[in-house]
């Protein structure tokens, strides 16, 4: 299949990016993968993409780029909604832009990633192609204005995918979507390039934006019980963000300076996450909640709030991680220091969660991505994929027949 | 942040290589660096600031990759030093970090009759280049836990590389001007030791921490955080600021980690009346 991803930026940061190179890699094994950036801004992508995808942008920002001053960028977005997040960067030209490549493009599936270009997808798109809209958030995190909008674009998709069951839920339950196949498909995440964590470290990790949502001022004053009680564990705290000051207030307020300490952002974070023995996550809300798979593929078991609507989908309480109550600093220091004080439990967690966050490796993502597309698609599209199944496979022979052939040159050569 | 290095050409410029990074617990490092296609004899170089250079051979390792290893038995002279990779004799390449593996050095504990202390800590440069912080000490005052009391600072560390004697002391100098020096008391057992800074002496201004082991006639050794993974301690490792009616007014202090991770006090005079 031609797969094609519509996406706002590839070329910054983000969790959409990271998420959807990840994905758009998996794929790139069977699959003629492209990823189409609405604008771009710099010269190279912070992620590399893996040289078999295809990557072009429809608006060209950069320094020195032929979009930069265009009057149409002045000029308001009709297509894309108004009551989206990013709405002042859109603009006729985008809505222009993005049109004429809905119109032209020859991929089978076109993936939108965010709710203002699924719009575009579900209104522009030629007929032909499979329509795949992506949220990455939840539709709770949506206005009322934004999701009236959606109400109306989103029967024109084929299939929709949601980072959650419960928000698939939500989905089905509060949008009338007839013939629109909606599916809770998590985010893929690669298996680390370290081994994972031996559980001996006597530190507990968290990481993500320092913002409320996150609740690191709960994680800070639990940390004041566990210390009380185990005075040689320690916390890492990393990212940066507007909370920063507040929780430096926090820290030396309960004089936590020798135990709690704000890392400031990494990257990548994997090297930071095998620092420890133990991950925290103390959010009011996650929408899917990658930090959670992140650890637990460095092999730390998770001591998470359990708030809506990711951690208890990635976690199995009691086995692989932890449940804590959310807003509750008492029932996360209970968490932390049940696994603490039983070092066999918490080693036995953390294998648990070694193993049970495969499942969320890209390529097993990535056929749930191939049956989702196949079981969606008109017959046409179905043909073509087999046939393109084929075709890698003949090339592949192909391959090892010549890879064969030059070795045979080879050894025939005096040396 | 992840930008761009200032005035790098599109295309022009060979783009600079990926190193992964592994520390051992014995202060040492490896470096490997793929996609280099057998580029033929190579090199990894470190070059200090003020020009010092060391040369460390790379060597293929698995997955058609380059390895360069600095033991800890080598020297690497105190500094920061910029990492390139040279092959044959073209110019040397900048590279970039990539994944590093240095959980051996978060909770380092030499002997602690070990003759010297090394630490190299990679990391990212302000250009978004790999470096590596290099501390080379014998012998060294390790500090540890600090506590902020009613007016004072308490310290507590570890000592390396020599005992400590029946007078042995701390020194708190003054950085610049008069150079007034204190003395306080050492306190421990073995190679622990505790010693406490009463704020109200100190004018305003840095004041340096020294601990002298063997008392007036040994050396003096210089207060300094080396044993982890974090190569900056000053954004990290953060104390609270105690205002103090001191000999000289209203003050505030605190203690802080210098650019090189030695400790020191900062004291700072406040406008309100003492």
């Amino acid at each position: 299949m031609h797969i094609s991803f519509l996406i706002h930026n590839a070329y910054g940061i983000g969790g959409t990016n990271r998420t959807t190179y990840n994905l758009a890699t998996a794929l790139a094994d069977q699959h003629d993968v492209e990823i189409v950036s609405v604008f771009r801004h710099r010269d190279a992508p912070v992620f590399a993409p893996d040289p078999r995808i295809r990557l072009r942008s429809l608006v060209d920002l950069r320094a020195d780029g032929p979009d930069r001053g265009h009057g149409e960028l002045a000029r308001p977005a009709r297509i894309f909604p108004r009551a989206e997040g990013r709405y002042q960067q859109y603009s006729l030209l985008t809505d222009r832009r993005i049109g004429e490549h809905l119109a032209s493009t020859e991929a089978d599936v076109v993936v939108a990633t965010r709710p203002g270009l699924n719009v575009h997808l579900a209104r522009q798109i030629r007929r032909g192609p499979l329509r795949v809209g992506q949220e990455h958030l939840t539709l709770e995190s949506h206005s009322k204005a934004l999701r009236l909008v959606l109400r109306g674009a989103y029967p024109d998709l084929d299939a929709f995918t949601t980072t959650t069951e419960a928000d698939a839920g939500a989905y089905r339950a509060r949008m009338r979507l007839p013939g629109v196949r909606v599916e809770a498909l998590p985010n893929p995440v690669p298996a680390p390039a370290l081994a994972p964590a031996d559980g001996s470290a006597r530190w507990v990790v968290a990481a993500g934006r320092l913002a409320p949502v996150k609740r690191y001022d709960l994680l800070v004053t639990a940390f004041d019980r566990v210390r009380t009680e185990r005075p040689d564990w320690r916390l890492r705290i990393y990212g940066g963000g507007e909370q920063g000051d507040e929780l430096r207030t926090l820290v030396d307020r309960l004089g936590l300076y020798n135990h709690v300490y704000l890392m400031g952002p990494a990257h990548p974070i994997e090297p930071e996450w095998v620092k420890g023995s133990i991950a925290a996550v103390t959010s009011r809300t996650e929408s899917f909640g990658m930090t959670i798979v992140e650890a637990m593929r460095c092999g730390l078991p998770v001591v998470s709030t359990d708030c809506p609507h990711g951690p208890r989908e990635i976690i199995r309480d009691g086995v692989d991680g932890r449940l804590v109550e959310p807003g509750s600093a008492d029932s996360v220091a209970r968490g932390l220091l049940e696994l603490i004080d039983d070092g066999a439990l918490r080693r036995r967690m953390a294998a648990a969660a070694l193993r049970n966050a495969a499942r969320f490796d890209p390529s097993r993502i990535a056929e749930r991505y191939e049956s989702l597309f196949l079981s969606t698609a008109p017959r046409g599209i179905r043909r073509r994929a087999t046939l393109h199944r084929a075709r890698v496979t003949l090339l592949g022979g192909a391959q090892a027949a010549l890879d064969a052939g030059r070795g045979a040159l080879r050894k025939g050569r005096p040396a | 942040m992840m930008t761009e290095a200032p005035g790098a050409g599109r295309e022009r410029i060979a783009a600079p290589l990926r190193a992964d990074c592994v520390a051992d617990s014995a202060g040492g490092l490896t470096f490997d660096i793929g996609g280099t296609d057998d580029p033929g004899p190579a090199h990894l170089l470190l070059r200090r600031r003020d020009g010092d250079e060391i040369a460390l051979p790379l060597t293929p390792a698995e997955g058609g990759r380059l390895r360069a290893a600095l033991p800890s038995s080598v020297d690497l002279p105190e500094g920061r030093w910029d990492a390139y990779a040279q092959f044959a004799e073209g110019t040397p390449r900048h590279l970039t970090p990539g994944c590093n593996d240095l959980r051996s050095l978060v909770d380092r504990a030499p002997g602690e009759t070990a003759p010297r202390i090394a630490v190299r800590i990679p990391y990212p440069t302000r250009q978004g280049t790999l470096a590596v912080r290099s501390w080379l000490r014998a012998p060294h005052a390790e500090a540890g836990e600090l506590r902020i009391g009613e007016g004072e600072l308490r310290v507590r560390g570890r000592m390396y590389g020599t005992g400590l004697a029946e007078d042995a002391y701390a020194e708190v100098r003054e950085r610049g001007g008069p150079r007034s020096v204190l003395r306080a008391d050492v306190s421990g057992s073995a190679a622990d030791f505790g010693f406490t800074v009463p704020y109200a002496p100190l004018a305003p201004g840095i004041w340096d921490l020294w601990l002298r082991p063997a008392g007036e006639q040994g050396p003096r050794v210089r207060l300094a955080r080396l044993l982890d993974d974090v190569a900056d301690k000053k954004p990290v490792f953060r104390y609270p600021r105690a205002a103090v009616r001191a000999e000289h007014g209203a003050v505030e202090a605190w203690p802080y980690y210098t650019v090189d991770n030695d400790l020191s006090v900062t004291v700072s005079a406040t406008d309100r009346p003492a």
